[in-house]
């Protein structure tokens, strides 16, 4: 019920857009910034990227406001832009871009967290070791799998709002998810 | 002795129906199934296993929680979106183009057939013989049968006599 209740308002609020309100604009940049962001983080490991990316999709959003229909959910929507940006990035730029900076970013983003909760240092070092690892399986993941688990897990997308954004079938997302899963079983198994 | 309704639950690890497993660990599985599958993974060691080792990824995945958003990044996106509210009509009109939101913008399959077509017309101009190059064909009727003759005799001539 919440989940309909959250797609009537998320189109509700589109279509306002669509005819000029940009305060619900707003409202839907609110609601839905940090999954977008967080999930394009997890995509390409690397925060200044996420965030460039996720005003891509944003504006992207508004740029089409005028064309909107709410033939589907608001989120599919969101999701299947930032999942085709994401892919884009990790096609085109990856070589490019390198990967020194993400791992700086992921120190600097890790460090941030532990200083809040205040551990001591080998809870530290534990918590860097396991969260390197739980990355690292994540970005050995072929880019179809990762961004199918990060909807999956994090995003509780269904399986057909998964397919609609991959642009693939359930049965396939149901696959990719499945082979994604068993790799991540076999590498993060004695994390527990 | 199994019960008829342990009966109902093929393995699903067996029958590559990982769904209800996925389900299960992610807590989205139907009410109805959920019994069933617990007492499914009572007996069957396999999905016992693939359940455990599910959940042990499930909460590795859990300590992962990725960096607070900026704080101006509002800012920077209202900021794009008025310099593009700025810029012409036709420009404006081209972001949408070129940037569409969806994976698959309409002028895609435009532009691969355009590409077809032109590497097929290149083709077609390369490939086609030009008509005043073409060998002429001998024609039967302008053969004259007496210089056909003659040069059969003059070759008769050169030819050494057999002994």
């Amino acid at each position: 019920m919440e989940a309909v209740a959250a797609f009537e308002r998320d189109a509700e609020l589109m279509l306002r857009v669509r005819e000029g309100d940009d305060t619900s604009f707003a409202l839907l940049l609110e609601r839905h910034r940090g999954p977008v962001v967080h999930f394009l983080y997890r995509m390409v490991l690397n925060q200044a990227i996420s965030e460039e990316l996720a005003q891509e999709v944003f504006l992207r959003v508004y740029r089409s406001r005028a064309s909107y229909e709410p033939t589907a959910k608001f989120t599919t929507w969101l999701f299947r832009i930032a999942t085709h940006l994401a892919l884009n990035w990790i096609r085109d730029g990856r070589k490019e871009k390198g990967n020194e900076s993400l791992n700086d970013d992921f120190v600097e983003g890790m460090e941030r967290q532990v200083a809040d909760r205040q551990p001591t240092v080998e809870q530290e070092l534990l918590y860097e070791v396991k969260l390197q690892e739980v990355r690292q399986a994540i970005e050995e993941l072929p880019a179809k799998q990762r961004a199918a688990v990060l909807m999956h897990k994090y995003e509780e997308l269904e399986y057909s709002q998964i397919a609609r954004a991959l642009s693939c079938s359930e049965s396939a997302v149901k696959s990719l998810l499945f082979r994604a899963y068993q790799t991540l079983r076999e590498r993060l198994a004695h994390m527990a | 002795m199994k019960t008829t309704r342990e009966k109902k639950m093929t393995c699903p690890t067996k029958t590559n129906n990982a769904e209800i497993l996925m389900d299960y660990c992610a807590g989205t599985l139907n009410p109805a199934r959920v019994d069933e599958f617990v007492q499914h993974i009572q007996t069957c060691d396999g999905c016992r296993r693939a359940v455990e080792a599910q959940r042990e990824v499930w909460g590795a995945l859990d300590g992962w929680t990725p960096p607070q958003v900026s704080a101006d990044f509002d800012a920077r996106l209202y900021s794009r979106i008025a310099r593009e509210q700025a810029a012409p009509l036709w420009k404006r009109w081209w972001l949408g183009v070129v940037n569409p939101a969806g994976p698959h913008p309409f002028w895609k399959p435009a532009v691969g057939l355009a590409a077809a077509c032109a590497v097929l017309a290149v083709g077609f101009l390369v490939r086609t013989p030009n008509p005043v190059d073409a060998p002429k064909q001998i024609r039967a009727e302008n053969v004259d049968i007496e210089q056909v003759e003659r040069t059969l005799a003059d070759l008769d001539m050169l030819t050494p006599s057999r002994l």
